[in-house]
């Protein structure tokens, strides 16, 4: 079983690596996509402790800058944390529809 | 502007990231909001890093306001004013009818004036003291670094002196009022 307090939907952490799934982008264009897809604008602060606190844990890893800009991606780690995420939520999310609609 | 926000976040952090939210922060604006946001931020990391660091993950100075001591020192002596001067009335007999007035009509300015010299003493000595923690051979250590400055110091003892006198003389009356 995950813990529970990393299955907050709304969990910068999560949003990002959601983010980056698609692909490797950098600060703003993670702010616009998050914005984008979960209709959450994260501050700057958030956005770069949340990215921070990725890296830390080995589930991101910046790429060479790109002019003045330094993409992230996610590792392999971080693929395999975010799937076990989602999976937890998905089986939360089933289980409330499920639920409600009885 | 941003520059002074970044400094919410401790030094090694804003070495690494610093660069890359400046110019996310350039993009998107300074507004009270971010202000905020990365003022909560950069606390939140530094508690995170002080966390690490008890943990014995790496080396971690404390050192609150090591930076521009006379402005400390400076920002200690304004607070310490208002209390100062009603100090010095009080020992001249000279009243100021609407400042007593407003004095008894306003029971948490009294507390905020007995208060401001312990607060005005603080503010001096914070940049007096610098804390490290270290971790070496799998322990750690604690160090504790202490400096004296002119100007600092004569507040630090000002405000503990106007302290010790404004919470003597209100025990005295306390004693007095249930003697009577």
């Amino acid at each position: 079983m995950t813990d529970f307090q990393n299955q907050n939907p709304n969990d910068p952490g999560l949003l990002l690596m959601i983010s980056l799934a698609s692909g490797p982008k950098h600060g703003h264009a993670m702010l616009l996509d998050v914005e984008h897809f979960a209709g959450t604008r994260l501050g700057p602060g958030t956005l770069y402790g949340a990215l921070s606190r990725l890296e830390a844990e080995g589930k991101v890893e910046p790429l060479p800058v790109e002019g003045r800009r330094r993409p992230y991606r996610l590792t392999p780690a971080g693929r395999t944390s975010l799937n076990d995420r989602l999976a937890s939520l998905q089986r939360a999310v089933e289980a409330g529809v499920a639920r409600m609609s009885a | 502007m941003t520059r002074l926000l970044l400094r919410f976040f401790p030094a090694a952090w804003r070495d690494r990231y610093g660069d890359e939210l400046s110019d996310l922060v350039s993009e998107t604006g300074v507004s009270p909001r971010v202000a905020a946001d990365i003022a909560r931020a950069g606390s939140a990391e530094r508690i995170r890093a002080a966390r690490v660091a008890l943990k014995g993950g790496t080396s971690m100075i404390f050192a609150p306001a090591w930076r521009h001591p006379t402005a400390w020192a400076v920002a200690g002596a304004i607070v310490l004013v208002p209390t100062l001067t009603l100090v010095v009335l009080a020992a001249l007999r000279t009243t100021v009818a609407p400042v007593d007035d407003l004095l008894n009509s306003q029971r948490y300015l009294d507390l905020a004036l007995v208060l401001g010299p312990a607060f005005a003493a603080l503010l001096a000595a914070l940049p007096l003291v610098r804390i490290g923690f270290t971790h070496i051979d799998g322990g750690s250590e604690a160090s504790l670094s202490v400096r004296l400055r002119a100007a600092n110091v004569v507040v630090v003892v000002i405000g503990l002196g106007v302290a010790s006198l404004l919470v003597g003389h209100i025990l005295f009356e306390s004693v007095m009022q249930i003697g009577a």
